[in-house]
């Protein structure tokens, strides 16, 4: 039952990508058609399901203070602490691992391959990846935790983007104003989505303490580094 | 009528194309096609012979609301007087107290929605048609009497302008505009609009309406042991009352009955679809039973038919999920739609504390899926017709 409550606390209330607006890049530039959205998000659910846990080892064997000497029992080691190297680690294995999954989709689904262009290796810096890691480095979850959590993360994330890249099939046609065709609309889009998965916030299901508040803060500022990035490359 | 008639084709020629208010032809269009059978026949191909367009589907909702309409006006005043006086005082003198709360509220719905419709037609040179008196209507029905006027008109601007307008306007739009409209003001205005205390239209001081706890938030916070029907009824809160709506709560919410009449019109009529309102009600029978099977808190103990006449269910069932727009389109995913909705509202019910009223949401986040819903169903046939024909 806790597992069941994790997985829709992560898929329902606490969608990475309509509470905590992680990810946002790749979801709204790939949500033009719900093919490509489908196989990004499969992709997304893939790296998430296999990073979370990959990084959870990394953690406890590695980085926490004492974690080397857990395993070596080397006495010199107990106080070795190199949780300030978290961040490149995590990514460096994120990284590793999108590689894997282009290569993957490269040599079986080479349609989906072109369609996804840039945007796969770029799965690499989406937030949402990183910031599921983050999130279970912050909340100390053990390992069945956190595939679940990755796991149903990736999951959220999908469900979001197949359902905006069906509202934008819907409103291909529409006579929108034109200042807000395209990425506008998305951002709209986004917005009210938003407000429907509103509904489920507050729902109590494990009675966890909310993340700390820092953390998220710096993961928003990257997101805001990110918009402008992509600012810059419009 | 003949009058008004000559008199419209007398300027009419001032709106056409070249005319000296050609900018405004939205408007007299507006006006011409509100109250005449326009002259216009199309001039190429395909026809379809139907008395019904969009015009008068829309109508006909407005009709179907009525009976929730004049209920509420009704209930509003009732309330207002047994709250103030202790004892019921007849039909007319609630009617007129009723009218004192509600017509200000539709009046401004209707008038400031109407400005940015107006607003959007002629300067997006589209036709204003009676779309508007759908959202116009449904949104102050959802409110509490003693509303603040002026939420009612941020809301309102918010569910046209954000809902629909930049969609593209009537028929384009995702979510439903009055959904939005209500959304939009609850979660912005949370303390007066929370959904777990009543709103009984006090006289004097608006905001500070309430006396009561309404039977949802009552199921929330039920002490364990005693069943809920028990401390429901000694609220005054029993099936009876419920389904008939003589209890406080929002303007056109209260009244199961009424709804089921406009049910009714908009089933015969064709134009709401049933197969959501059936998928609804199933829905919520079976999450609910499932619930009152496995659940121990006193709310999932409560009976599966109490869910159908508490709080904004029927209102959502029928005027609100039935949205020919927002709502899945296809056959299948009309069933699905309607199931999914009315699993959400028992889950949101029972299991989030912070709103009681689930039905509003959980509309609002099928409104969201419905597209994704949609498509799944077509490729799904086409996959079907495709091995058929293979």
């Amino acid at each position: 039952m806790d597992y069941i409550n994790l997985a829709l606390k992560a898929i329902f209330v606490e969608n990475i990508l309509l509470a905590f607006f992680l990810g946002m890049c790749s979801y709204l530039s790939q949500s033009k058609k719900v093919e490509s959205a489908t196989g990004l998000g499969f992709a997304v659910v893939f790296v998430l399901t296999l990073s979370c846990p990959m990084n959870w080892a990394i953690k406890e064997f590695l980085l926490n203070k004492g974690a080397l000497a857990s395993w070596t029992k080397i006495a010199a080691l107990q106080s070795v602490d190199l949780s300030f190297l978290s961040f490149i680690c995590y990514i460096a294995v994120i990284a590793a691992l999108v590689q894997l999954v282009e290569m993957v989709i490269d040599r079986f689904f080479p349609a989906l391959y072109t369609t996804l262009g840039i945007f796969l290796p770029l799965i690499t810096v989406n937030c949402s990846i990183l910031g599921a890691s983050l999130f279970m480095h912050e909340r100390s979850y053990d390992l069945t935790h956190t595939i679940v959590f990755g796991f149903s993360s990736g999951l959220g994330w999908f469900l979001a983007i197949v359902a905006l890249a069906a509202i934008r099939k819907k409103i291909r046609y529409s006579n929108i104003p034109e200042g807000m065709r395209g990425l506008g609309m998305a951002f709209t889009v986004t917005g009210l989505m938003a407000i429907g998965f509103l509904g489920f916030s507050g729902i109590d299901l494990d009675k966890e303490p909310a993340p700390k508040a820092a953390p998220v803060a710096e993961i928003e500022a990257d997101v805001v580094a990110e918009a402008v990035d992509l600012e810059e490359d419009a | 009528m003949k009058f008004m008639l000559d008199m419209h084709d007398k300027v009419r020629h001032h709106f056409e194309k070249g005319g000296k208010f050609e900018k405004f032809w939205p408007l007299f269009d507006a006006q011409d096609t509100f109250m005449f059978t326009p002259a216009t026949t199309t001039s190429s191909g395909p026809h379809v012979r139907d008395a019904l367009d969009l015009k008068r589907v829309m109508i006909t909702v407005v009709f179907a609301l009525f009976p929730a309409i004049l209920f509420g006006i009704w209930n509003a005043g009732h309330q207002h007087n047994l709250a103030t006086d202790g004892a019921a005082q007849g039909i007319m003198p609630d009617i007129l107290m009723g009218l004192r709360y509600v017509v200000p509220v539709i009046i401004v719905s209707y008038a400031v929605g109407g400005i940015w419709e107006v607003l959007f037609c002629i300067v997006r040179k589209h036709e204003i048609n009676e779309g508007f008196l759908v959202t116009g209507m449904l949104f102050p029905l959802t409110l509490p009497p003693t509303i603040p006027l002026w939420q009612v008109a941020v809301g309102i601007s918010f569910g046209v302008v954000i809902g629909k307008e930049i969609f593209g306007g009537t028929g384009m739009n995702v979510l439903n505009p009055a959904l939005t409209a209500r959304a939009f003001i609850f979660f912005a205005y949370p303390s007066q609009m929370s959904g777990d205390a009543v709103w009984v239209a006090m006289s004097g001081d608006a905001v500070q309406g309430f006396s009561g706890a309404t039977a949802l938030a009552i199921a929330a916070i039920a002490e364990p042991g005693v069943p809920l029907t028990n401390a429901l009824t000694d609220a005054g809160l029993t099936f009876k009352n419920m389904f008939l709506g003589t209890i406080p709560g929002s303007i056109g919410e209260t009244s199961t009955l009424a709804c089921l009449i406009g049910a009714a019109i908009l089933i015969l009529t064709r134009i709401g679809s049933w197969q959501i309102m059936a998928g609804m009600v199933i829905g919520t029978l079976a999450t609910a039973g499932l619930a009152g099977a496995m659940g121990t808190s006193v709310f999932a103990q409560l009976p599966p038919q109490y869910h159908l006449v508490m709080g904004g269910f029927a209102f959502g069932c029928v005027f609100m999920a039935t949205d020919p727009v927002s709502s899945a389109a296809t056959g299948i995913g009309k069933w699905i739609y309607g199931v999914l909705i009315g699993m959400l509202v028992v889950i949101i019910r029972l299991a989030n504390p912070a709103y009681p009223e689930g039905v509003m949401l959980s509309i609002l986040f099928m409104n969201v899926m419905a597209p994704m819903i949609d498509h799944y169903v077509l490729q799904a046939h086409i996959r079907k017709r495709k091995a058929r024909y293979a």
